[in-house]
């Protein structure tokens, strides 16, 4: 295989990156040798980001807030806090390490602030000290034309716990990864995830969970529900190594299709290597129940409102994890409202 | 607890040493020089006595093949094949087909002999001989028509006469590109493309022998049809092609087996079985793939890269695969279904088994495009020893099929820690009005019948028993008798403690 021809996105991005160092680097490699992924890599197959990314020319400027001020590039958050990814038009990088403190509780509340044709690509690392407790609760309202594309990486130490709730309306693409490696030895993990995905959209929640620790407890839940064109992509994978014997992983993945052109993709994918674990997976597709449409219209509701109800009851599930109400409540507000606009 | 231990005990009884197939037969044997290249397709070609527009189908199915590299999306690990150091034709000397049974070499007969398939049944049955006076008549006793595969060339197939009565065309593929060209014509390649992927472009340049099958419209084809591959003779690889065609409103219940001898060598395997059926028509394809898995050191064993694709062309057509999966120390086999048809049907039952150093990467793929096709996708896999299984599939449902329904179910069960067990399932759905469906745990499906068997006071790990092994037997029983005590015999396996 010859050298690639880079699209203009592309070459921004290695102008961008150029003399970078550490991980930067790497990424610049990458992107010099392979480009930017495309739905022949394996771990990209739904989600053509070259593709999505072309008329994209020029560099942007993306960064981290954390309680409103311009995060610095590592930090140490042991009390509730806000954090902000805000980008401006074009492709961008930004970058954020926390550590949560052994025994530290705290509630981060995630939210993008996204230009009309911003694609920030961003990486953030999280570790939890031993006994930690981080409750990680993401809204992704972007604008249709963005790219956000968030690549979270989680340590999660024995006794800690480790919740992340992720509610998306997606955009032209949008990446969600989480890739966390759980210690196990009494350590937890739940990971919850809402797409609602209006016509034309796309959004992907990729995530792995490396168990390396005898004992962890994972469960994960997403739904979600797709329009005429939009696509739903869930890639879900659980790791058990060898040392994590007493495993207990489950993971569920189910979504509406709400119309003729809509597209879900998934790939639950379990990779296990010892013998005495208890993991799950199940997926399950489908349109709206018309026994129970008929039902509520019999009881007077209108079509459109036995939908909304009939779609937000589904989706509303994960959001549920959250264990602030004011927090919950106020995210089940914002997908009632999107669903109306959906209607 | 008592089931757990019964199943270690059972896999041990398959471990590397108890391989009873793994003897070798002195036959006096043709080979072609090593290596691939132009003049092997020709040779090979030339060999079979094949018309000029097949040799051009292998030489352009040569050319595409330099241009393609070794997949390596599959769970598996092997050192790079040198596909220059294999004989790509060996043939029992003395002519490539007998006329008849009495002129087969006694050795081979005794090789299938002891493979327990007697070629001569009993000799009144024998189709060389004497056919039963009618179909009906054939009816009366079951029986299995087979034909042998002996290293690249068919050797003899049985009850032809009688199957003829029926107007079931039931031969080697060789013999069917000489008297139905127009069939091999019409069909071979279009379920596989030439050029579909590595493994298969390369078996349709090399392709020795293998079975072709046609049964006419409305025919239920009135035996069991069965074809056994061996491979015997040493540095050489089996490349066959398969060939079954089910006209309108037909039916055929075919069977695989195969297995070969003791070597420090890998032997490749790298065969293509494509199944077309048409309106109505229904094909049964049950496997029992026992071909030498290697020593426990993982040392030998056959590679078995093989593309199966049956392709569900007509209305109300159903295509079923079974397999039992216990040899070869590679996998690499995803027999799949191409729903076209409207309200076509595909199975895929499988259990495999790996143990030693083995390695597995099979599933299916069930592509929904005709409206109110259904699927059903049922897999088991066990892992002992240091061995490796993945379960990869998809299913993947068009926008224009309407009405679609899939129901997958994959568990699998490792004993000792040392083994692997993944699942990768591929969903893809592009119509509201599909169902799709994906479960793994056993218990999970069953928590009625657990609640029903508990009600009738059984604890629950014994109800689990019950259910799973009940289970298992359903799948067993989707094998044709014949198939069914072989299978059995390796599988006396319960699933208990399965994961996903």
């Amino acid at each position: 295989m010859g050298a690639i021809t880079h699209t203009p996105a592309e070459k921004t991005l290695i102008d961008l990156l150029d003399g970078a160092e550490d991980w930067r680097a790497a990424a610049r490699d990458a992107v010099v040798r392979f480009g930017l992924p495309t739905k022949r890599a394996e771990a990209w197959k739904w989600s053509d980001l070259r593709r999505a990314s072309q008329g994209i020319e020029t560099a942007g400027q993306a960064r981290f807030l954390i309680n409103g001020e311009t995060a610095a590039d590592r930090l140490t958050v042991s009390e509730d806090a806000a954090l902000e990814l805000v980008a401006e038009p074009g492709i961008s990088v930004a970058s954020l390490e926390i550590d949560v403190p052994a025994g530290a509780r705290v509630v981060l509340k995630e939210r993008y602030k996204l230009a009309d044709g911003a694609f920030p690509t961003a990486r953030l690392e999280i570790s939890l000290g031993e006994g930690a407790v981080l409750e990680r609760v993401v809204l992704g309202d972007t604008p249709q034309d963005s790219i956000p594309v968030v690549r979270t990486r989680i340590r999660v130490s024995k006794q800690s716990h480790y919740r992340q709730i992720a509610l998306t309306f997606g955009s032209k693409l949008t990446r969600n990864e989480t890739h966390i490696t759980h210690a196990g030895e009494g350590a937890e993990v739940e990971i919850g995830g809402v797409y609602l995905l209006e016509e034309g959209r796309h959004a992907d929640f990729t995530s792995t969970v490396s168990h390396t620790g005898p004992g962890g407890v994972t469960h994960q839940l997403v739904k979600g529900a797709a329009a005429a064109q939009a696509q739903g992509v869930f890639q879900g994978k659980f790791k058990v190594e060898q040392a994590a014997q007493q495993t207990d992983a489950k993971m569920t993945h189910r979504a509406l299709m709400l119309d003729d052109r809509a597209e879900i993709d998934a790939k639950p994918e379990l990779e296990i290597y010892a013998d005495d674990v208890q993991c799950a997976h199940g997926n399950a597709l489908g349109a709206i129940d018309e026994t129970a449409l008929f039902y509520m219209r019999q009881r007077g509701l209108s079509e459109v409102k036995a939908r909304a109800m009939l779609i937000e009851s589904f989706l509303a599930e994960p959001l549920d994890m959250i264990s602030d109400d004011v927090l919950r409540d106020e995210l089940a507000a914002i997908l009632r409202q999107r669903l109306g606009a959906i209607g | 607890m008592a089931a757990v231990k019964e199943t270690i005990e059972d896999v041990k009884k398959l471990e590397a040493d108890k391989y009873k197939y793994g003897f070798t037969t002195d036959v006096e044997t043709e080979l072609a020089p090593k290596g691939l290249n132009e003049d092997i397709v020709r040779y090979i070609s030339a060999q079979k006595n094949e018309p000029e527009w097949m040799l051009e189908w292998r030489l352009d199915a040569l050319e595409r093949w330099k241009q393609m590299k070794d997949p390596t999306w599959a769970k598996v690990e092997y050192p790079p094949i040198d596909y220059q150091d294999i004989h790509y034709f060996a043939a029992p000397k003395a002519g490539a087909k007998y006329e008849s049974i009495d002129d087969v070499p006694e050795e081979i007969l005794k090789d299938f002999e002891k493979l327990g398939i007697p070629l001569k049944e009993q000799e009144v049955l024998l189709g060389v001989k004497g056919a039963a006076e009618s179909a009906a008549e054939a009816r009366q006793a079951p029986k299995v028509a087979v034909d042998a595969v002996f290293d690249s060339v068919s050797v003899v197939t049985t009850f032809k006469a009688e199957l003829a009565k029926a107007g079931v065309i039931f031969c080697s593929i060789s013999e069917a590109m000489r008297d139905h060209p127009e069939l091999v014509k019409k069909y071979l390649g279009s379920v596989v493309p030439t050029s579909d992927n590595f493994f298969a472009t390369l078996n349709s340049a090399v392709f020795s022998d293998g079975s072709f099958v046609y049964v006419p419209p409305g025919v239920r084809c009135p035996m069991e049809l069965s074809t056994y591959f061996r491979m015997n003779a040493e540095g050489t690889g089996q490349f066959e092609r398969t060939l079954i065609i089910a006209d309108k409103g037909a039916y055929v219940s075919y069977l695989e087996g195969c297995t070969a001898p003791m070597r420090d060598e890998n032997q490749l395997h790298a065969a293509v079985v494509e199944l077309v059926a048409l309106d109505d028509a229904e094909i049964k394809y049950s496997t029992v793939q026992n071909w030498w898995p290697g020593d426990e050191n993982g040392k030998g064993g056959v590679y078995n890269f093989v593309t199966k694709r049956g392709d569900c062309r007509g209305k109300n057509s159903k295509i079923s695969w079974t397999q039992v999966e216990t040899g070869s120390a590679i996998t690499w086999k995803y027999p799949s279904c191409i729903l076209r048809g409207e309200n076509s049907r595909g199975e895929f039952y499988s259990i495999a088994v790996t143990n030693g150093r083995q390695q597995a990467d099979t599933g299916t793929k069930m592509i929904h495009l005709g409206k109110g096709s259904t699927s059903r996708v049922i897999s088991k896999g066990i892992s002992a020893g240091r061995s490796d299984q993945t379960y990869r599939g998809l299913v993947s449902v068009h926008n224009k099929a309407e009405g679609a329904r899939n129901f997958t179910q994959c568990d699998s069960l490792l004993i000792g820690d040392q083994c692997g067990a993944h699942t990768v399932p591929y969903v893809e759905c592009k119509t509201p009005k599909a169902v799709l469906e994906h479960e793994a745990t056993t218990t999970k499906l069953s928590e009625d019948q657990l609640f029903y068997a508990r009600q009738r006071g059984l604890d629950e790990e014994a109800a689990t028993a019950l259910l799973v092994n009940g289970f298992v037997r359903e799948v067993l029983q989707e094998l044709p008798m014949e198939f069914a005590v072989e299978a059995q015999q390796l599988l006396k396996v319960s699933l208990e403690g399965s994961v996903g």
